[in-house]
C-alpha cells in the first residue's frame, strides 16, 4: 500500500474519529449545537478524502467524472457548515457574505448536477497515470475545463474574503488565540483550496489535496471545540467541588437551624409561593408536595393572631430592613406553639418587594418562662416595673396600675419619666443611665425621700427597690415599688403625738418649776418698781442729782429686758410646734436650761458644775426639745440629791465630744442614790417613775426626743455616789449647716468659742466647785 | 455706842433688786448699808450699829434663813424684814417663828416695804432701850451682896421680915437693914417697884 493511500486515509479516518466524538458530545448535550456542526463539517471532510483516494485510484474516466460530481456534495456541507461555524461560533463574518456564499455554493451544486460530466469539466478526455512523490500510480484527468466552474472559484474567492473578515473582526474583539487559530486555518485552508482550479485548468500538476486544506480547519475547529470542552470539565468539575461545598454548607445551616430549631424558609412573591425546608412541612402538616402559598402558610397561624400576622406581613413588605414579631401557630398535632418570625425583602430592580427570606423559630419555652415570670411580677405585693434600656416601661402588674392610676397600655412602651414628679424628670434619666452602666441590686436612692407621679400629677411616697435582669434582648431593670403613703401618714400621726406628749412633758414640767420662774420673773419686776418709786421719792424729795435718776432709769430698762427674755423663753419652751431642724451648739442649750432652772438650783442648795468643751461642732436639733431633755435631767438630778447633805447637792454637767464617733456627749452627773441594776433600763419605760407625784413620762419622753435626733440616751451609775444620765447627738455633716432661724440660740461660733459657763463659785482648781450653786447672768 | 441713825442693812444676791431697794430707802432717809451675800454681811457686822436688816430668801450658799439663824445664835437682836421671790408659806412660818420682823413678798410695794422697815427700827430701837433697862438693873443687882440677894428673893415671894427673919436663921431687925440696903442700891422705893423689876429680869432670862 502506497504512502498517498494511508495518509489519505488516516485523514479520513481522524475526521470521521472527531465526528464521531463530538456527535457523541453533541447527543449528550443537545443544545450543544456547534459540536453538531463539527461532527457533520468532520464527516464531510472525511467524505472528501475519501472522494480524493477514490479518485486517485480511479481506472476509468467515467469512473472519475462520477466520483468528481459527487465530490461536490461534501464540499457543499463543508462550505455551508464552515460558514454557520464562523457565523455563529466564532459570530463574525459578514450575512451578507455568508449568504452570498450559500447561495452560490448551492448554485454551483445545482450545476454540477445539472451539466455532464460535472461543473469543473466539460470533457474528460482521459486520465494520465503517473506516480507522485514515490507513492503508487495515481490517476489525474485530462479534460476540457467547464466555464461553469468559474462560478466555484468564485465562491472560493468569496469563502476565503469572508474567513478574512470574520479572522479580522475576531482579532479586533480581541480574542487572538481564536483568531490566530480558527480564522489562520480558515485563511490557510481557504488559500489552499485554490489548487483545484489550477489543477483543473491543467497549470499544475498534482492531485486533489481539497482534504487536507479542510482537514487543518476541521482540526483548528476541534481544537477550538476541544478547548470549550475542556473548559466545561474545568467548569463542570468547579461545580462538582462547589456543589460539595454548597452541600456541605448546606448541611451545616440544617444542622445549625436544626439545633437552634429554626426554620429556614423563603417567599417568591411574584410567585406567592413559600418555600420551606421539606423536614418542617411535616411538623406545620404540609405534605412534601404540596405548593405552598402564603395564605396556606398563615392558615396555621392561631386564629386570634391572625390580625397581627397579616400586619406584621405588611409591614415587612414596605421595608428592607429585617422585620420580626411573634405570634402563635397550631401545629398538625394541635399543639399551639409560640414562634418568632424575622424576615427581610429583597426588592427588584422596579422597586417591588420580589423576595422575602427569613426564619421562624420556636420560642415557646421562652414565652413559658415569660408567661412564669409575669404571672410572678402579676402576684407580687408590691408594684413592679420594668424598663428598658432605653428608659421605655416593658412590663407592669396590677399593683402598679393601683398605685400610679394608670392603666397598663397607658404605661407601656412610655418612657418611665413619666412616673417620676417633674422637679426629680431630669436627675431621673441621668441616674437611670448611672445604673445601666452599673446594674446590681440595691434599694433606689439610699437616705432620701423617693416620690413618684400619679396620673393626677399627685405625689405619692414610695420605695424602690432595683433589680437588673439580663435577657437576650439586653439589660432590663424591674423596680419594686412600695407605696408608703399609709407608713408616711402613720409617721406623721406618730411624730404628732409625740409631739404633743413631749409639750405636754413640757407643761408639766413647767408647772413644777413655777416657783423658780415666777422668781425669775420676780426679781427684775421688783427691781423695776423699786426703782421707779426710788425715782418717784427723789423726785418728791426735791433733791434732784441728774446721775442717780440715770442710773435709776437704765436699771429700769434692764431688768424690764430681763423680765421680757424671761417670758420669752417661757413662751417658746411652752409653745406647741413643729419641731425644728435648727443648726446648733449644745453648749448654749446647756446654758439655757440653767437659766431657767436658776432659782430652783438656788433654792434646793444644788450646786452646778458645768465642764464644756470648747469648739464642739454644731448638731441639728430641735433646741426646745433638747432644753426639755436636758432640763429634765437636771431636775431629776436635784431631786435625786433632796435628801442628801446640802454640801453634797452637786451637780456635774459636761459635754464634748464621744470617744471615736462623730457625736456630741453631753452628761448629767449628780450625787444622789444610784440606781439599781434591774432598773437602769427601767427608768426609761413610761409610768415608771420613784417620785411620789411624777407621772413617769419624763425620761421616756427625754428618750423619744433624743431617738428623733438619732442619738442615744443612757443611764450609768458612778463610781463613789449616785448616776450620771448621758446623751449622745450626730454632729451636723459639714455641708448640711441649716441657717440659724431662732435667734434666741447662738450661732455655733458664738456658742462654741463660748467655753465654760461663768457662774458665780468659779470652779476651784481641783476640777469641784464651791458649793454655793450658779447664778447665771 | 450705840450710833443715833439706825442703819438699814440689805442683804441680796441679786445686785439690781439690791440697788433698788437701796435707793429707795436711802430715797426715804434712810442710812442703808448693801449686801451681795450673807458672809459679806457677817464679816462686816456690827452688833452695836442699830437698825433692821432686808434680806432676801433665796441666795446661793448661805441663804436668808440660815444668815437669821446664825444671827439669833449670836444673840442679834437686829429685826429682820425677809423678802422673798416667791411666796413660799412654810418658809415664812420658819422665818416668823424665828423672829423675823416681817415676810414680803417680791415685788414690793415702797409704803409696805418703808413702813415694814419703820416698824423693824422702832422694834430694835424699843427693844435696845429696853435691854439698856435692863443691863441698868442686872448692873444694879450686881452690887447686892449674897445675902441681900437671899433677902430680896424672899421679899419677893411676898414675905414679912419676922418670916424671913426665921427662914434664913437670923434676927428680924438684920432683914431690916439688908432690906433697906436693897432698895437703896437698886433704887427703889416700893416693894411693888422691886417685884416688878425682878419680874422683867426673870423674862428676860437673865
Amino acid at each position: 500500500m502506497s504512502w498517498i493511500t494511508i495518509v489519505w486515509s488516516m485523514n479520513a479516518a481522524a475526521c470521521l474519529t472527531l465526528a464521531a466524538i463530538y456527535l457523541v458530545v453533541w447527543c449528550k448535550q443537545r443544545e450543544g449545537w456547534a459540536h453538531l456542526l463539527f461532527s457533520v463539517t468532520a464527516v464531510a471532510a472525511a467524505a472528501i478524502a475519501a472522494f480524493e483516494l477514490a479518485m486517485m485510484h480511479a481506472g476509468t474516466v467515467a469512473q472519475y467524472e462520477t466520483l468528481l460530481r459527487w465530490i461536490h456534495l461534501p464540499v457543499w456541507v463543508l462550505t455551508l457548515s464552515f460558514v454557520a461555524f464562523v457565523r455563529l461560533y466564532l459570530q463574525a463574518g459578514r450575512p451578507w457574505l455568508a449568504w452570498s456564499i450559500c447561495s452560490l455554493r448551492t448554485l454551483v451544486l445545482v450545476v454540477n448536477f445539472s451539466v455532464t460530466p460535472n461543473i469543473n469539466f466539460r470533457r474528460i478526455t482521459s486520465l494520465r497515470h503517473f506516480s507522485w512523490w514515490g507513492g503508487d500510480m495515481i490517476s489525474m484527468p485530462v479534460g476540457v475545463a467547464n466555464p461553469w466552474g468559474l462560478l466555484s472559484s468564485v465562491s472560493l474567492l468569496l469563502v476565503l474574503v469572508f474567513f478574512v473578515d470574520a479572522t479580522v473582526t475576531v482579532w479586533r474583539r480581541g480574542d487572538r488565540r481564536r483568531a490566530l487559530v480558527v480564522g489562520g486555518s480558515m485563511i490557510f485552508g481557504a488559500i489552499l483550496a485554490w489548487h483545484v482550479p489550477l489543477v483543473i485548468w491543467g497549470i499544475i500538476n498534482v492531485p486533489f489535496f481539497l482534504c487536507f486544506a479542510y482537514s487543518g480547519i476541521v482540526a483548528a475547529m476541534a481544537y477550538e471545540l476541544s478547548y470549550d470542552v475542556l473548559h466545561a470539565a474545568q467548569l463542570a468539575r468547579q461545580l462538582q467541588a462547589s456543589e460539595a461545598t454548597l452541600r456541605e454548607s448546606k448541611e451545616r445551616i440544617d444542622l445549625a437551624t436544626k439545633a437552634a430549631g429554626l426554620v429556614v424558609w423563603t417567599w417568591d412573591i411574584g410567585r406567592d409561593e413559600v418555600w420551606l425546608s421539606e423536614k418542617n412541612r411535616a411538623l406545620f402538616g404540609f405534605s412534601e408536595s404540596e405548593k405552598l402559598t402564603a395564605e396556606r402558610v398563615r392558615s396555621v397561624v392561631y386564629p386570634e393572631d391572625h390580625q397581627l400576622v397579616r400586619q406584621l406581613v405588611e409591614n415587612s413588605l414596605t421595608t428592607a430592613e429585617e422585620v420580626q414579631g411573634e405570634y402563635r401557630i397550631v401545629l398538625a398535632d394541635g399543639n399551639v406553639r409560640w414562634i418568632t418570625r424575622r424576615g427581610r425583602v429583597e426588592f427588584n430592580g422596579n422597586g417591588q418587594a420580589a423576595w422575602e427570606r427569613g426564619v421562624l423559630m420556636d420560642i415557646t419555652e421562652r414565652k413559658q418562662a415569660e408567661e412564669q415570670f409575669r404571672l410572678v411580677v402579676e402576684a407580687a405585693p408590691s408594684a413592679m416595673i420594668m424598663v428598658n434600656a432605653e428608659g421605655r416601661i416593658t412590663l407592669v402588674n396590677t399593683q402598679a396600675e393601683a398605685v400610679f392610676g394608670y392603666t397598663r397600655e397607658e404605661l407601656i412602651d412610655h418612657p418611665i419619666e413619666m412616673l417620676v414628679p417633674e422637679r426629680f424628670g431630669s436627675h431621673h434619666a441621668g441616674d437611670r443611665h448611672g445604673y445601666f452602666g452599673n446594674a446590681q441590686a440595691r434599694p433606689m436612692g439610699a437616705g432620701r425621700e423617693l416620690f413618684g407621679r400619679r396620673k393626677d400629677d399627685s405625689e405619692v411616697p414610695i420605695e424602690i427597690g432595683l433589680n437588673p435582669i439580663h435577657t437576650s434582648e439586653g439589660l432590663f431593670v424591674l423596680a419594686s415599688i412600695i407605696d408608703i403613703s399609709e407608713r408616711k401618714q402613720a409617721e406623721l400621726e406618730a411624730a404628732r403625738q409625740r409631739n404633743e406628749m413631749t409639750h405636754l412633758s413640757r407643761v408639766t414640767m413647767l408647772g413644777e418649776l413655777s416657783g423658780s420662774i415666777a422668781h425669775e420673773l420676780n426679781l427684775p419686776l421688783s427691781a423695776i418698781l423699786c426703782n421707779a418709786q426710788a425715782g418717784q421719792r427723789v423726785l418728791a424729795n426735791g433733791a434732784i442729782d441728774p446721775t442717780e435718776l440715770r442710773e435709776i432709769l437704765n436699771d429700769i430698762v434692764s431688768e424690764d429686758k430681763r423680765a421680757a427674755e424671761v417670758i420669752r423663753r417661757l413662751r417658746l419652751f411652752l409653745k406647741k410646734g413643729e419641731v425644728q431642724q435648727h443648726s446648733l451648739c449644745i453648749n448654749g442649750v446647756v446654758q439655757d436650761v440653767l437659766k431657767l432652772i436658776r432659782s430652783d438650783l438656788i433654792n434646793q442648795k444644788v450646786a452646778v458644775d458645768c465642764k464644756l468643751a470648747r469648739n464642739l461642732p454644731s448638731i441639728i436639733g430641735d433646741p426646745v426639745q433638747l432644753q426639755q431633755v436636758l432640763l429634765n435631767l437636771v431636775v431629776n438630778a436635784c431631786d435625786a440629791m433632796a435628801g442628801y447633805n446640802t454640801q453634797e447637792r452637786r451637780l456635774i454637767i459636761r459635754t464634748g465630744m464621744e470617744n471615736g464617733s462623730s457625736a456630741v456627749i453631753v452628761s448629767v452627773t449628780d450625787r444622789g442614790s444610784s440606781i439599781s441594776a434591774e432598773k437602769i433600763e427601767q427608768v426609761f419605760e413610761p409610768f415608771f417613775t420613784t417620785k411620789a407625784k411624777g407621772m413617769g413620762l419624763g425620761l421616756s419622753v427625754c428618750r423619744t426626743i433624743i431617738a428623733a435626733h438619732r442619738g442615744k440616751l443612757w443611764a450609768t451609775n458612778n463610781t463613789d455616789c449616785g448616776a450620771t444620765f448621758h446623751f449622745s447627738l450626730p454632729i451636723a455633716a459639714p455641708d448640711k449647716g441649716a441657717p440659724i432661724t431662732d435667734t434666741n440660740h447662738l450661732t455655733n461660733k458664738e456658742c462654741c468659742s463660748h467655753g465654760a459657763v461663768r457662774h458665780r463659785g468659779g470652779v476651784a482648781p481641783n476640777g469641784v466647785n464651791a458649793p454655793q450653786g450658779v447664778a447665771m447672768t | 455706842m450705840t450710833a443715833l441713825t439706825p442703819t438699814v442693812f440689805v442683804v441680796d444676791d441679786y445686785a439690781p433688786v439690791r440697788r433698788s431697794i437701796s435707793r429707795l430707802l436711802h430715797a426715804a432717809g434712810f442710812l442703808v448699808a448693801a449686801f451681795a451675800s450673807a458672809q459679806e454681811f457677817l464679816a462686816q457686822y456690827d452688833p452695836g450699829v442699830w437698825g433692821c436688816l432686808v434680806l432676801d430668801v433665796a441666795m446661793p450658799a448661805l441663804n436668808g434663813l440660815e444668815l437669821q439663824h446664825i444671827l439669833e445664835k449670836a444673840g442679834s437682836l437686829l429685826p429682820i424684814i425677809f423678802l422673798t421671790g416667791s411666796s413660799d408659806i412654810p418658809k415664812s412660818v420658819q422665818a416668823m417663828k424665828h423672829g423675823a420682823s416681817d415676810f414680803l413678798t417680791k415685788p414690793v410695794n415702797d409704803e409696805e416695804l418703808l413702813a415694814a422697815v419703820r416698824v423693824a427700827i422702832e422694834k430694835n430701837r424699843a427693844l435696845r432701850q429696853e435691854q439698856a433697862e435692863l443691863s441698868e438693873i442686872q448692873a444694879r443687882l450686881a452690887t447686892l451682896t449674897p445675902r441681900e440677894r437671899e433677902v430680896l428673893e424672899h421679899v419677893v415671894k411676898g414675905q414679912l421680915n419676922k418670916q424671913i427673919a426665921g427662914d434664913l436663921g437670923t434676927v428680924e431687925q438684920t432683914v431690916k437693914v439688908h432690906r433697906a440696903r436693897v432698895m437703896h442700891k437698886l433704887r427703889l422705893r416700893s416693894v411693888a417697884e422691886l417685884v416688878r423689876l425682878t419680874e422683867r429680869c426673870r423674862i428676860n432670862g437673865s
